[in-house]
């Protein structure tokens, strides 16, 4: 994970005197939730802070993933006049080999609300609809990861047997 | 007049004037009850929240949780969290099983059984449903000197539970309740706020159904 996911934020600024100023800063919550989620799918995790340099090798991994937070979008009622907090988000990821040869790339979209009524203030709403789109963007992961044609093809060459849910 | 008494007519004049009343229905369909009741296994009630325009309050699941476990101690409930956390991520609101046909599905799966098998779980309830307030009107003015004003509005809740039972991945019923009351809010000096619990009533009726169906004290 690089230090753009890893301190992941958007900073949207008020637009009349009316609004407010938002930072929406999802960096930490994103590590956890990937080391926690990646940590239950995998046999083995290597954390690694970079991606590999060129002519650069790590034998201690069959793969690398690198995760990119490519857009974030939030919604509050002030915005949209629905009563719900939404968040979305757009990943891309890579998965390459352990001497840097890509072996996948795709994209994946999360999305996470909070109706008005449970919260007292739009920062408190704000957070749950982020929580809501980080377990949205793990179960998306956990249930399409095998099913991405390069990731799969790239398995079946490596004898692993994957499980078939039907979603 | 001693005391006491005085106090509780008190208290009870308060509680009075300052809860509004609540209109409720139930409408209930459940076949295939436990009629020795669930013995050791277990109930997990989870909020649906796949519509884009509101979301089942997971304080309404808990609530309609804790008027079960409280009815019958034998009766264990899982918290909704708990559950969810532990069959993560096939009860999210992207993976969640729409039918019970498609619990045969997740059953398919090693872990998603064992845990299910660990859990005890017998019965899954689905409650789908919101409370929403609808309109208002009247004014209030404040200064320095109180408020003074009138102002009224109005609660309807909506929620459905449908019953799954996990042993024979069957729908075995359906609890439908609506609730409505309106809140009214006099001032004279200071706000005296007449809530309708609109909610609260529409957790009971449903827990009440529930419980029935649940246990075989009830």
């Amino acid at each position: 994970m690089d230090s753009d996911f890893t301190n992941h934020e958007i900073f949207d600024e008020a637009k009349s005197q009316k609004e407010s100023s938002w930072v929406v800063n999802t960096g930490e919550a994103q590590v956890q939730m990937w080391h926690t989620l990646l940590a239950g799918m995998f046999r083995k995790v290597v954390h690694l802070d970079s991606a590999l340099g060129p002519g650069s090798t790590n034998p201690s991994v069959d793969a690398v993933l690198i995760p990119h937070v490519e857009e974030l979008q939030y919604a509050i009622p002030s915005h949209t006049q629905v009563k719900v907090y939404e968040i979305w988000m757009r990943y891309r990821f890579e998965l390459v080999s352990a001497d840097g040869a890509p072996i996948a790339e795709w994209t994946m979209s999360s999305y996470g609300k909070t109706p008005t009524a449970l919260l007292q203030t739009n920062q408190e709403a704000v957070n749950l609809a982020a929580v809501m789109a980080l377990r949205d963007a793990g179960a998306h992961f956990a249930t399409t990861f095998t099913k991405q044609p390069a990731v799969r093809a790239w398995l079946q060459e490596r004898g692993v047997k994957t499980l078939e849910p039907r979603q | 007049m001693s005391g006491r008494p005085l106090r509780a007519m008190m208290l009870a004049c308060v509680l009075g004037l300052t809860s509004a009343c609540v209109t409720s229905t139930v409408d209930e369909s459940v076949y295939n009850e436990p009629t020795a009741g669930i013995g050791d296994a277990s109930v997990v009630i989870v909020g649906r929240r796949h519509a884009s325009d509101y979301e089942t309050e997971p304080d309404f699941v808990k609530c309609v949780g804790g008027h079960i476990a409280s009815g019958d101690k034998s009766i264990t409930v899982i918290n909704e969290l708990e559950f969810l956390n532990a069959l993560y991520p096939w009860f999210e609101p992207r993976t969640a099983p729409l039918h019970p046909k498609d619990v045969e599905r997740l059953l398919a799966q090693p872990p998603v059984a064992q845990k299910l098998a660990a859990l005890k779980v017998e019965y899954l309830i689905w409650l789908d449903g919101s409370t929403v307030r609808k309109g208002g009107s009247g004014s209030m003015a404040c200064s320095l000197g109180g408020c003074f004003g009138f102002g009224t509005w109005t609660h309807d809740a909506d929620y459905e539970a449908v019953i799954w039972d996990f042993t024979d991945k069957a729908e075995v019923g359906h609890v439908n309740t609506t609730a409505t009351g309106q809140s009214y809010m006099p001032a004279v000096i200071v706000p005296i706020p007449i809530i309708a619990p609109v909610q609260g009533t529409a957790c009971d009726a449903i827990g009440v159904q529930l419980l029935q169906f649940l246990s075989s004290e009830h």
